[in-house]
């Protein structure tokens, strides 16, 4: 797991089918808001970037996948390459999606 | 947190807003979730949610401009920000934009139960404190216009009393309003669907009162050609209120008594028993114990009276209550007559304000439709008050000149139909005794309009009931006349 206690908080405080449901819904919007930053790293479009990394981080903070939250929030505040910016975010964003499989491997292996 | 509350979630991250739906729906509650501020105003109107959990940072504009587009639209919901720990800084700033509390991403469910369960019971507490406040400091009720202290405790007293049929005793000043207390009482009782009668027992003659109570049989009396029911029959239910209680005939007082310990009475001229149930309102403006010790009022019919006494100040006591009836009655009487007036200037309400005002709110009510009557504008200046009002000594003046204070106009809804009645008779009386000779009709005219104020104490309003026409004609005529040097002038 890239980071300790992801969704930790989640599965003690949500039933499994909504468990299940958050995650999915997370891994929509990482590969969404990932997409949404390559097309405005692409344009050069700054504030664009910015505003999907904000969204990305708040997905992020939620689920409890601390580096991609990190790594948005580093984003936002940095002014550096957008591409560069991309790349770290978007394999953090890849751990993040291990993460969510491994979780529900986990479950469907409990159910 | 005690109870279903409904949460709207503003937020524009899926994953966020599906985990605080999941959330607030495991803690008991219900849910909308808003992706932007501009659906979140609409939901706001539309679904009137409880409470709003906020994310700052929306796709069409921020949480901020939001919270002031629902003060200003009057939605007045607790919100509860939700921020990352980076921006702890823009929740300091919304909690001064009016937020209630904040709570940092990621949030546990028992963290986040906590944070709303203290921003609903804040809410909760400010609508009580809001209802508690509302009720100590009410500007109106009933028909009363007024605020003062005094005023919000007869209101307090009208208001625990109304619901039991305890007897009221209303005492006050003439022109005080206290026709108006008892039908306040009246309104705020469960007897409200039933008859208010009042019945003015200083304006009845004396061998007509106990007919005028109880009601008589065919033959009870010359001119008895029919039964006729009494107030105490037309007041079954509800409340029959008993006005100048101290003008009764002691052996009246005798026959009241009894009706009001048994609730039983006899029409005049049977013997038959009828039993009704009413509530007793009664008033005086003397001091009633004084008229015990003078003999005048029967101690023990006092006692069963004067159960509950709701005293009503005179207006001199009242402060700023002068200004906020004025302001009342230049509303009302303006759009009556229709006339531009909109308030008065300063020096008009100084005046307002340092007169005595002798004839207390019935008085102030005749002074502000004779000043609409005779005049117009956008406010009322100083000279448009009559002169006796706007003494700069603040004297009480000449009661007459300075407007009629005398009883009070039934209130439209709860007309004493039985004392409105009684009054006409010795108008008419009156009138005949100066017919004695032919006259100039417009002599007459002056005579009988002269005359029906004599009748009423100068109440513009009751003489020009009592002569079926409009209050404004008397004060035309009065002015008119004035001008003319057949009345002197003030």
């Amino acid at each position: 797991m890239g980071d300790n206690g992801f969704a930790a908080q989640l599965a003690e405080d949500l039933s499994e089918e909504d468990l299940r449901l958050v995650l999915s819904v997370f891994r929509t919007d990482v590969q969404r808001l990932t997409d949404t930053m390559a097309g405005a790293a692409t344009a050069a479009d700054g504030p664009a970037f910015r505003r999907a990394a904000h969204g990305l981080a708040g997905a992020a903070g939620a689920v409890g996948a601390a580096q991609l939250e990190a790594a948005c929030r580093a984003a936002m505040a940095e002014a550096g390459p957008l591409v560069g910016l991309l790349a770290e975010i978007r394999a953090w964003g890849e751990a993040a999606l291990g993460d969510v499989a491994l979780v529900l491997t986990r479950l469907d292996g409990q159910g | 947190m005690s109870g279903v509350a409904r949460v709207l979630v503003v937020e524009d991250t899926p994953t966020q807003a599906q985990l605080a739906r999941a959330l607030l729906v495991g803690l008991g509650h219900e849910v909308e979730v808003a992706e932007t501020a501009g659906a979140a105003l609409v939901a706001a109107r539309d679904w009137r949610p409880d409470a709003i959990l906020l994310d700052i940072e929306l796709p069409d504009f921020n949480g901020m401009e939001l919270m002031q587009r629902l003060r200003a639209e009057g939605v007045d919901v607790p919100v509860v920000v939700v921020t990352a720990n980076a921006s702890i800084n823009a929740a300091v700033e919304a909690m001064r934009a009016g937020a209630v509390d904040f709570i940092v991403k990621p949030y546990a469910k028992a963290r986040l139960a906590v944070t709303l369960g203290n921003a609903l019971e804040k809410q909760a507490l400010a609508a009580q404190l809001a209802s508690v406040k509302a009720r100590l400091d009410r500007g109106q009720f009933f028909g009363f216009i007024g605020a003062c202290a005094p005023m919000q405790a007869v209101y307090r007293t009208i208001e625990s009393v109304a619901a039991s049929k305890a007897s009221v005793f209303i005492t006050g000043e003439s022109g005080t309003g206290k026709e108006l207390a008892a039908e306040a009482v009246h309104r705020a009782s469960p007897r409200a669907g039933r008859n208010f009668v009042a019945l003015n027992c200083g304006a009845i003659p004396r061998d007509l009162l106990e007919s005028e109570v109880f009601g008589h049989v065919r033959g009870a009396f010359t001119g008895a050609s029919a039964d006729r029911e009494g107030a105490a029959k037309l007041a079954d239910g509800g409340t029959l209120f008993l006005d100048e209680i101290g003008e009764m005939p002691l052996d009246m007082q005798v026959k009241l008594l009894r009706f009001v310990q048994t609730g039983t009475f006899s029409p005049v001229g049977s013997s038959r028993l009828e039993r009704v149930d009413v509530r007793f309102v009664c008033a005086t403006n003397r001091d009633p114990m004084l008229e015990v010790q003078a003999g005048r009022f029967r101690e023990d019919l006092y006692y069963r009276l004067y159960v509950v006494p709701v005293e009503l100040p005179p207006l001199r006591g009242r402060g700023e209550d002068v200004l906020l009836i004025a302001r009342h009655f230049l509303a009302q009487f303006a759009r009556e007559e229709g006339r531009g007036f909109h308030g008065f200037s300063p020096p008009a309400e100084q005046a307002l304000g340092q007169y005595g005002w002798p004839g207390n709110v019935r008085q102030l009510q005749n002074v502000v439709r004779n000043i609409v009557v005779l005049h117009d504008g956008d406010r009322v200046e100083l000279d448009m008050i009559p002169r006796a009002v706007r003494r700069p000594d603040g004297a009480e003046g000449d009661r007459a000149e300075a407007a009629p204070p005398a009883a009070a106009v039934p209130a439209p809804g709860v007309a004493p139909a039985v004392a409105a009645a009684r009054v006409v008779r010795p108008v008419a009386e009156a009138a005949e005794e100066e017919m004695a000779e032919i006259v100039p009709l417009a002599l007459m005219e002056r005579r009988l309009i002269l005359a029906a104020l004599r009748h009423t104490g100068q109440d513009v309003p009751r003489a020009a009931a009592l002569l079926e026409i409009n209050p404004s004609t008397i004060y035309r005529k009065l002015q008119s006349w004035r001008a003319e040097g057949l009345l002197p002038t003030g």
